[in-house]
């Protein structure tokens, strides 16, 4: 094996042992952890599948029930259990999330690593077109966008569109956050070994820059996902989503035009809106601490110890 | 610290007008809540239902639609129709004013009708009102003869809508360009109230009672008209007093405002009716539509109509706020007039949906979706991305016709990506939508004519049959309405048997107003706040 990877293994038992210790990432990765499972494990967790109409005895259907008619969350404007929808609409909020969260990982790495390895040109063009995205505000244009797309009728699933659209425009502060890595690391001794005993372009960025940058990538990424999920779930608030399958915004759009605010409906707002919380802060906060312990500017001083780039904190942070 | 006494000095704002609003004491201006507002008070080129409204209180027609669905003369005190359904007279009633205190005299009323037939192109709006239309004289000043070129059925539903604006207004546009982007925010009508001021910004109009009106002055000073941004807030503005009218309640929200102290909230059977739709388009057509063929098997169609309940549709999505559909035609079209009442309404049941596919030759698939040959029970159920209730009964539907071993998958759509889906491209296999029908049956018996599909057309189905087309064309000139009511049901039950739509249920059309302030609306299918409603409403003291 690659010795590039040992060490970055290595460095991860040290990590978790460091990271054990801190209570703010420990909590982050609970919250984060348990949505996930929840979302996997969601048809045991409910009797119901989330399109069911709950019914009284006589056969109709219990329309904006509270909890204390209908357990645990009552039901929603169209008698649908509001805690399976909670339940099923952790699998389309996460799957939007994580989905549209790694392409902007993908792509704001791509252009970092290309941008920041290669300079001159490349460096200047990649980072025009970041700044360009940078500089547009998301919330319009995503809603442009959407709408527009949608308008094509392409034959694309909403979702779809939406996992494309965010992920395509959320990249821009993993390209800019990557680029300066790079540009730190290509001036390395190793590297300049490397270069000069004949390492090519894609080997010096496949062993030993790409090593070197991941676990930035992914506390990065961690950190993209809450903000994909809130984005997801404000286009599906605005009426953007898939009607057709709840998720988080979806249930808060219907909530909102169906009156529940009137109909005095607190279950069927709050717990997405709780639901959306709980999983962005959870993001925030493991994004957080992984930055923290992670990135080398945040911990290590430039004259302590260990060659390699990857800090080990020699205590837990705080 | 600037910008801290700012946000103070604004909060203390805020809190001030919150309590203000509570206080009543404006004398007895009635104050409408709305979402939306007219973007025109110009008839010759107004689309929005909130024009119509405003038009409804501020100009007068000859004749117009009373509460029970038959017509009135409004500034005609009697009118009558040659043998020949061809020559129309109508005689008005004396001493009607304009709002600025000029007489109203019939050759304006002549005139406004024959500005829409010499430039239709810039009275859009109204144009359709006046075709077959030959000649408008007016004899005398009391006296508005229209003869036209065939007998006209709906002549007392179009008369309705021909509105006596002020000539001089009017007069002096060149092209129908200049026409159509008249605002004509200070109207000049001959109806009960006049405009005060319009705000076109923020919406909010001000109307005032006219004195001199033709039938005596409203009993009430004036209506402001203040529009919202979403339902909630109207409705928390009707529960604290900010506003006394509300013409739109959510079905969501009924229960709960009828629970509200001092508040009525009206439901009454209103004109709109949501359908599915079933891709019913000319498989000959170029290009071809796409519509799954199975769908052309009247037993498909059948077992669709048994797997279809109505009834629980109407309580889960309407909560309870409507009524099973059958027709085309609703049963407030006339007062009930229009509505066949010979049709056989089609039974939930699924048992007897799996037994007519059974019989057809569909057979159960392993996967639980029937099919015959390569024709399988798989379809796209679209619906316009913009409505909260059509996902919820696209849910429902699917999940009957699964049980009836037919796939229905829904997807929400764009609604202008619908439109161009539907007509005339028959791009789709069943789609939910709704109709909000006019008055008179004319204009929803059109949306099933085969001259409709077409681009821009009203018909969505692309439903095609002879008979029917010519049942439409003929129904037009029949003047004598027993007649004509025969022709429409039988057109009615062609529609209902041959299923292009399933109409699924009747919307009511709920409203609410603080009877604690005011008394005497009158409820009907024109609504609380038509001018007849109006001009009878009174403050309580």
């Amino acid at each position: 094996m690659n010795e590039n990877w040992t060490l970055f293994k290595r460095n991860l038992s040290d990590f978790w042992k460091a990271f054990r210790r801190n209570r703010l990432g420990l909590a982050g990765a609970f919250l984060v952890i348990t949505s996930i499972l929840v979302a996997t494990f969601a048809p045991l967790l409910t009797p119901h599948a989330p399109s069911d109409i709950i019914r009284d005895e006589g056969g109709h259907g219990l329309t904006f029930a509270p909890p204390s008619v209908h357990g645990p969350l009552g039901t929603d404007d169209a008698g649908h259990d509001v805690w399976s929808q909670l339940v099923y609409g952790a699998r389309i909020s996460l799957m939007v999330g994580f989905m549209a969260g790694f392409i902007a990982m993908f792509v704001g790495s791509l252009f970092g690593i290309l941008a920041g390895y290669f300079g001159g040109r490349i460096d200047n063009l990649l980072m025009r077109i970041t700044d360009i995205l940078l500089v547009i505000p998301d919330l319009p244009l995503m809603l442009i966008l959407v709408a527009t797309i949608r308008q094509l009728d392409l034959k694309i699933s909403p979702l779809t569109v939406l996992i494309a659209v965010i992920g395509l425009l959320y990249w821009t502060s993993t390209a800019r956050l990557i680029r300066s890595q790079v540009l730190t690391i290509k001036e390395r001794q190793f590297v300049a070994r490397a270069r000069a005993i004949g390492a090519g372009h894609g080997h010096i960025i496949r062993k030993h820059i790409l090593p070197q940058i991941m676990p930035l990538i992914v506390a990065n990424t961690v950190l993209i996902l809450s903000t994909a999920i809130l984005v997801e779930s404000g286009l599906a608030f605005l009426g953007l989503g898939d009607p057709t399958q709840p998720s988080w915004g979806t249930m808060l759009n219907f909530a909102f035009d169906r009156s529940a605010i009137t109909n005095g409906a607190w279950w069927f707002y709050l717990p997405p809106g709780f639901a959306i919380v709980w999983v962005t802060l959870g993001c925030v906060l493991l994004g957080n601490v992984l930055e923290e312990m992670l990135n080398p500017r945040l911990t290590a001083h430039h004259l302590e110890g260990d060659q390699n780039m990857i800090a080990v904190p020699a205590k837990g942070a705080e | 610290m600037k910008q801290k006494l700012l946000y103070v000095l604004v909060l203390a704002a805020i809190l001030l007008s919150a309590c203000g609003g509570g206080g009543g004491g404006e004398g007895t201006t009635l104050r409408f809540g709305w979402i939306g507002k007219p973007d025109t008070l110009n008839p010759a080129y107004a689309f929005l239902t909130e024009s119509y409204t405003v038009f409804d209180l501020v100009y007068s027609t000859m004749v117009t639609e009373a509460a029970d669905g038959s017509y009135m003369g409004m500034l005609a005190k009697d009118w009558s129709v040659s043998n020949d359904g061809l020559t129309w007279t109508y005689h008005l009633k004396d001493g009607i004013k304009w709002h600025n205190g000029e007489a109203f005299t019939a050759d304006q009323m002549a005139w406004a009708i024959n500005a829409i037939m010499k430039d239709p192109d810039g009275w859009a709006a109204s144009a359709n009102y006046t075709g077959g239309f030959a000649e408008v004289t007016a004899p005398d000043d009391k006296t508005v003869v229209i003869v036209t070129e065939y007998p006209i059925a709906n002549m007392d539903y179009r008369v309705s809508f021909l509105y006596a604006v002020y000539p001089p207004d009017f007069k002096g546009f060149t092209t129908s360009e200049d026409l159509q982007n008249f605002t004509n925010f200070a109207a000049i009508g001959t109806g009960p109230f006049k405009i005060n001021t319009f705000d076109k910004d923020t919406g909010v109009l001000l109307l005032g009672a006219f004195a001199d009106y033709m039938d005596g002055a409203p009993k009430i000073d004036g209506i402001v008209f203040q529009t919202f941004d979403n339902t909630d807030a109207m409705i928390q503005a009707l529960k604290v007093g900010d506003i006394d009218v509300v013409n739109e309640v959510p079905a969501s929200a009924f229960e709960t405002v009828k629970g509200y102290e001092g508040v009525t909230a009206t439901a009454i059977n209103g004109r709109y009716f949501n359908e599915l739709i079933i891709n019913s388009a000319d498989p000959n057509l170029d290009p071809a539509p796409t519509g799954n063929p199975a769908l052309a098997d009247p037993a498909v169609r059948l077992a669709i109509a048994h797997s279809i309940n109505k009834q629980d549709i109407v309580e889960v999505v309407a909560q309870g706020l409507g009524t099973p559909g059958d027709s085309i035609v609703p049963p407030t079209l006339g007062g009930g007039f229009w509505h066949s009442p010979n049709i056989q309404e089609i039974p939930f049941d699924i048992a007897e949906a799996n037994r007519v596919l059974d019989e057809a030759g569909y057979a159960l698939g392993s996967d639980g979706v029937r099919a015959k040959d390569d024709l399988r029970l798989e379809f796209r159920l679209q619906f316009p991305s913009d409505s909260a209730v059509y996902p919820r009964i696209a849910d429902m539907m699917a999940g009957w016709f699964n049980q009836a071993g037919m796939k229905a998958t829904p997807e929400a759509v764009d609604p202008d990506a619908l439109v161009a889906a539907t007509t005339p491209a028959g791009d789709y296999d069943l789609v939910l939508w709704g109709w909000g029908p006019d008055p008179d049956p004319d204009f929803i018996l059109s949306v099933m004519t085969t001259e409709q599909f077409v681009e821009g057309g009203w018909s969505d189905s692309g439903y095609h049959n002879p008979d029917y087309d010519q049942m439409y064309l003929d129904q037009q000139q029949i003047v004598d309405k027993a007649e004509r009511q025969k022709v429409i049901w039988t057109m009615q039950e062609m529609v209902f048997n041959d299923r292009p739509y399933i109409v699924l249920y009747y919307e009511k059309m709920l409203q609410a107003y603080r009877s604690d302030r005011f008394t005497g609306f009158i409820e009907s299918p024109l609504g609380i706040e038509s001018a007849q409603s109006l001009l009878n409403v009174t403050a309580v003291k």
